[in-house]
This record gives C-alpha cells, sequence and structure tokens, in this order.
C-alpha cells in the first residue's frame, strides 16, 4: 500500500521530465553551437554567436518591454473590467444569465483567429491597427475569460452576509468593497491576472495582425527566426522567453505568499505576545 | 424618548399576485419597542422573524411600514446610517484583520482617530471579557470568543438598537447559558435597545422583558413570558410554547364541558356561552390532591414515562386525547407504564381560549 503513492510520484517525475525538462536540452543545445547538423548527435563545434546576436540587438529589449508592458495593461484592465462584471453576474437575477457567460467565455471556444479578422476591419476604421492601444485591446478577448472566471469563483465564496454585517456596522458602498470584498477576491485576482499575463506574452497571431507588424512583442520578433530563418538564433529567444514568462509567474506567486505571509506574520507575531 | 416604532411593515413574495390572500411572506406588524428594553420575537423557523428583523435593519427592503426612532422615521434611510447594530447567527468576523481592528471597525467607518477608536475596542473587550485578545486573528479564537467578539463589534460604536438573529444557536448548550448571562449584564450595563430573533423559548424567556410570538407570517400575540405562558391568546401560540394539553369544547352557563366528554368543569371566569378551547398546563396536573375540592379528576392509561432534570415528564392517554404531565419523583414512584392513572387538575389554573 504505500509502495504505490512512491511509484506514483516516480511516474510523474518522469513524466514531467520528459515533457518539460527534456525540451529544453536541444534549445540550450542549438542556441550554443555552430552549423549543428545531421547526423551529429552532439555538436561538433560551440559558438555564442547566438546569444550575441539576441542580446545585443536593441530589438530584443525593446520587445521584452512591450510584451510586458501590453501584458500588464491587459491585466490591469482585465481586472477592472472582470470585477464589476462577475459582481454583477453573481449578486443580481441577470436575466439571460448563461448569455452573458457565454458571450464572455466564447473566446477560449471559438477560434481568436475568426473574430480578430472582424476586428481587424473595424480597428483598420478606427485607426487602431499598428498601435499598442489597438494591440492591448485585442488581447483582452482572450485573456478576459480566464481572469472573469477566476473572480467570479472568489465571488461565489463570498456569502452577502459579510457585506450585511459591514453594512450594519455603518459602512457604505467603496469601504464595504475595500474592506470586505477585495480581501476576498485578492488571491482569485492574481491567480487570474497569471494567467492573463502568460496568455498576453503569447499571443503572435492576434498581435502579428493587428500590430501589422509594428508592434514587436517577443513573439513576433521570434518568429521568422522560427520558420526558418536561423534555428540558433530562434532557440535563443525561445529561451529568453521562457525565462521571462516564468519570471513573470514567480513574482506574481511570490507577491501572493508575502500578501498570506504578512497574514501569517503578524499572526505569528500576536501569539508571542499570548499572555 | 428613542423607542423603536414598527408600523405595518410588510413583506410579499415576489412572485405573487399583489392582492392574492397568501402572498404575504410578513403579514403587516405594529410594534412599539421600549428604549433599553429587551424585546424578542420568537417562533419556529419560516414564520417571518428574520425577515421582519432584516425588515427593521434596512437589510430587505419592504412593501409597505415604516421604522420609527423616536420621532426620526428611518424608513428611507440606508442600513448604514441608521445607527443600528447587529450580531448574525455566525460571528462574520473579517478574516484579515486583528480582533482589535474588527471591534473597531464601526469606529473606523464613523471616521473615528486611530488611538481612540482601538481604546475603545480594547475597553469593549474587556467588558466582554476578551482583554489580552485583541492582536488575535479570528480563526485563532473558539466559536463562543468569536461571538463575543461579534457582540463587542456590534456594541462599540453605541447603537440606537441591536439587533440580533439567533446569535447563539450554533454555541453548544452549555456555552449558550454562559452567552445569555454574558448578554443579559451588558444590556443592562449599557441600556441598549435589543430586538432578539430566536427559535429558543428558554432563551427567549431567560433574556427577554417582552416578547412577541410568530407564526405563519405575523405576529401572534406579545407580552412577558409569564403571560405569553399562561394566558396564551391563540392555540398556535399555546402549542409553541409548550402547552400541548388543548381540549376543545363548549362553554354553556359557566360550565365547560369537553366534545369527548372527558372533562366537565365549571368556569370561574365570567366567559361568554361558545365553543372554546381549555388549555391544560404541563404542570398543572397532579396525581395526588389532599383538598380535592375544585379540583377535575381525569382518567387516563400512562403511555410514556421520560425522566428529565429531576423530574418526570409523562404522556397519558385519556380517551381519544393524548396529556403531558410533569411529576416531581415522588409523585412517579407510583406510576408505571400501561397502568391506569388519576391526573386531578385545579379549575383556578387552566385558560379558556375562544374557538
Amino acid at each position: 500500500m504505500k509502495k504505490h503513492p512512491r511509484f506514483l510520484s516516480l511516474f510523474l517525475f518522469i513524466g514531467v521530465f520528459i515533457f518539460v525538462i527534456v525540451p529544453f536540452v536541444p534549445l540550450i543545445l542549438t542556441s550554443l553551437s555552430f552549423g549543428w547538423r545531421w547526423p551529429d548527435v552532439v555538436p561538433q563545434a560551440w559558438s555564442l554567436r547566438a546569444w550575441e546576436y539576441v542580446v545585443n540587438d536593441g530589438r530584443t529589449w525593446q520587445a521584452v518591454g512591450i510584451s510586458l508592458w501590453i501584458a500588464l495593461i491587459v491585466t490591469a484592465i482585465n481586472i477592472v473590467l472582470a470585477v464589476p462584471a462577475a459582481n454583477a453576474l453573481m449578486r443580481y437575477r441577470v436575466r439571460g444569465r448563461w448569455l452573458f457567460e457565454a458571450i464572455i467565455f466564447a473566446p477560449i471556444i471559438i477560434p481568436p483567429f475568426i473574430s480578430v479578422m472582424g476586428i481587424h476591419l473595424t480597428f483598420l476604421r478606427l485607426g487602431l491597427t499598428e498601435t499598442v492601444l489597438g494591440v492591448v485591446l485585442a488581447h483582452i478577448a482572450p485573456t478576459l475569460p480566464y481572469m472573469f472566471r477566476a473572480v467570479m469563483i472568489s465571488y461565489q465564496t463570498l456569502s452577502t452576509d459579510w457585506e450585511d454585517q459591514a453594512r450594519m456596522l455603518g459602512a457604505g458602498a467603496m469601504p464595504r468593497f475595500f474592506h470586505v470584498v477585495l480581501p476576498h477576491l485578492l488571491p482569485g485576482i492574481l491567480a487570474g491576472a497569471s494567467l492573463s499575463v502568460l496568455i498576453s506574452l503569447s499571443q503572435y497571431l492576434i498581435t502579428f495582425i493587428i500590430g501589422a507588424g509594428q508592434v514587436v512583442t517577443l513573439p513576433i520578433l521570434l518568429f521568422p527566426f522560427i520558420s526558418g530563418g536561423d534555428p540558433g538564433i530562434a532557440s535563443a529567444y525561445s529561451l529568453l522567453y521562457a525565462v521571462i514568462a516564468i519570471l513573470a509567474l514567480i513574482i506574481m506567486d511570490a507577491a501572493l505568499k508575502r500578501y498570506y505571509q504578512m497574514n501569517k506574520a503578524s499572526q505569528n507575531q500576536s501569539k508571542g505576545v499570548k499572555p | 424618548m428613542n423607542d423603536l416604532r414598527i408600523i405595518n411593515m410588510e413583506k410579499r413574495y415576489k412572485s405573487a399576485q399583489p392582492r392574492e390572500e397568501n402572498s404575504f411572506m410578513l403579514r403587516p406588524v405594529r410594534l412599539a419597542i421600549r428604549e433599553g428594553e429587551f424585546f424578542s420575537l420568537l417562533g419556529p423557523s419560516g414564520c417571518g422573524k428574520t425577515t421582519l428583523l432584516k425588515l427593521v435593519a434596512g437589510l430587505l427592503e419592504a412593501d409597505g411600514g415604516e421604522v420609527w426612532v423616536g420621532d426620526e422615521n428611518l424608513t428611507n434611510v440606508p442600513p448604514e446610517s441608521r445607527r443600528f447594530a447587529m450580531v448574525f447567527q455566525q460571528s462574520l468576523l473579517f478574516p484579515h484583520k486583528t480582533i482589535e481592528d474588527n471591534v473597531a471597525f464601526g469606529l473606523k467607518m464613523q471616521k473615528v482617530g486611530k488611538p481612540q477608536r482601538l481604546k475603545a475596542a480594547r475597553g469593549m473587550l474587556e467588558h466582554v471579557g476578551l482583554s489580552g485578545f485583541g492582536s488575535r486573528f479570528p480563526d485563532e479564537l473558539s466559536g463562543g470568543q468569536q461571538q463575543r467578539v461579534a457582540l463587542a463589534r456590534a456594541l462599540v460604536a453605541n447603537p440606537r438598537v441591536l439587533l440580533m438573529d439567533e446569535p447563539f444557536s450554533a454555541l453548544d448548550p452549555g456555552l449558550r447559558v454562559e452567552m445569555r448571562e454574558l448578554l443579559s449584564r451588558i444590556q443592562k450595563e449599557f441600556r441598549v435597545t435589543v430586538l432578539f430573533v430566536t427559535h429558543d423559548r428558554d432563551e427567549a424567556f431567560a433574556l427577554s422583558d417582552r416578547i412577541a410570538v410568530m407564526g405563519d407570517g405575523k405576529l401572534q400575540q406579545v407580552g412577558s413570558a409569564r403571560e405569553l405562558y399562561e394566558c396564551p391568546e391563540t392555540t398556535t401560540v399555546a402549542s409553541f410554547l409548550g402547552l400541548r394539553n388543548i381540549l376543545g369544547g363548549v362553554i354553556e352557563n359557566g360550565h365547560f364541558a369537553s366534545t369527548d366528554q372527558l372533562i366537565e368543569a365549571a368556569v370561574n371566569r365570567p366567559l361568554a356561552n361558545g365553543d372554546y378551547f381549555m388549555i391544560i398546563r404541563p404542570e398543572a396536573l397532579k396525581t395526588t390532591e389532599s383538598d380535592q375540592s375544585g379540583h377535575v379528576r381525569i382518567q387516563g392509561i400512562v403511555q410514556e414515562m421520560k425522566y428529565s432534570r429531576g423530574m418526570y415528564s409523562l404522556k397519558v392517554k385519556a380517551g381519544h386525547q393524548f396529556m403531558e404531565c410533569v411529576l416531581t419523583i415522588s409523585q412517579a414512584e407510583k406510576v408505571a407504564v400501561g397502568e391506569p392513572i388519576d391526573l386531578f387538575v385545579d379549575t383556578k389554573e387552566v385558560w379558556f381560549i375562544k374557538k
């Protein structure tokens, strides 16, 4: 009986190793090699050429900056949109609630290409193509569903009794939101924000169509090298992209942990004062 | 005088037609609660007592009626501005705030400075016997302690009326009695007007100056515990208060005869002829009586005997009717299940309700 979970965890470890760690090995090797060809198993010649190119090219860091900037604004807008939407749909008896939810969740199910073609036409008329604003607006469609879902679930677990209690203690609408609702939603908002940032960072097609090559995010910069350019530089870019995505996740996770630790620290402190 | 007055407050079901007879969640209620009074709403679950409380609080919108405190009409004042406080069944302490901050919350909303409100919070925590707990978090406290914090939090901003919605029903019985005593002491100390909702008769009887018994979405009777128990106005009130010995019958020329011919007795009150219910309190039934004048005898067979807290409660079948009575241990010694029994009741102790 006891051996079973150990066996399972070993299995899981191997699976994670094969599907997550192993793909990075050829990426690293390719980015560091020079003229690595079949049938060599390992590269014959080593070179930092690809990394030099990636690091020294000014466009790289500009692209990193723009990618993160877009992801940040998209996430901020998502929070502002998702919280009131979840509040309205969860708290009030909305007629045709399923319809609103279907509209919000549609971008997950319908391929983004379809909606982006329509958006593109409209944005052309409005002059929003080739602008960061246009890309930000276009990124909202595929990211909002995740943020909305996370916030909605947080709302589901918040009984209206809490707000009633705050009301009876004299709290108006704003204090109620900031003292009662927001602290409860925060973990959900952070979970939604992580997803929103990651999805925004990984958008290629939408950015390409709306940005029309003028808004250069990391995937835009990366793509030409993958599709037949230089595999060494493509690998270096891929690794850089992975590092940035992982860093973004870690930072947000740390922020959430710090929020909980702050509570816990003051809790421990109070335990020390116990009479 | 800052009396709380509830004038014809009513609440209807949303879906029902407005003029339909059964569309009421709460039929119009008229009540005046004196300043400093402890007033309970007592009734079975679903009788509308919590609805009435939430209407008074303003958390539910009334379909008619008004709430006044003194000469101020609060009907259209939002709940956060009424200066009422409320304690719910759950303590609902904000989990991310310390106990002190929780208690000080009401004062913070009134924009009282931090040192001042923390001082007030600590003082109030001392009143509920929790001094030194201020810097802890709610999840470190037991259920009873949490409810005491909730009480302190409700009282700290000096509310005009304290509303309580079955605040002790989630606690275990021993703790409940302890909390009753605490609440009773604090209520007298602060002279706060309390409107207390409960389904527990003992709780209502122990705490209240006056009680309103509710049933079927309306106010059945208002009075002190003794008035309600000894002189119930309807059989609904009687049976909810545990008076289950209810005999239907007719009074004619000062003489009561039950329809099943079980009891015939003289009525020592001037009551008009007509159909009546006779109510016999379980404590009024005795097995032996030295002086049997003015007593009525009921013959029956003991069906059930249960021991509880120094007394025996008996279920006796008399005719087609089941009677409940409470006997002392010495009286119960001569009684056994399945045996016939003679019960005596003083005609002065029975109560009549007009049908």
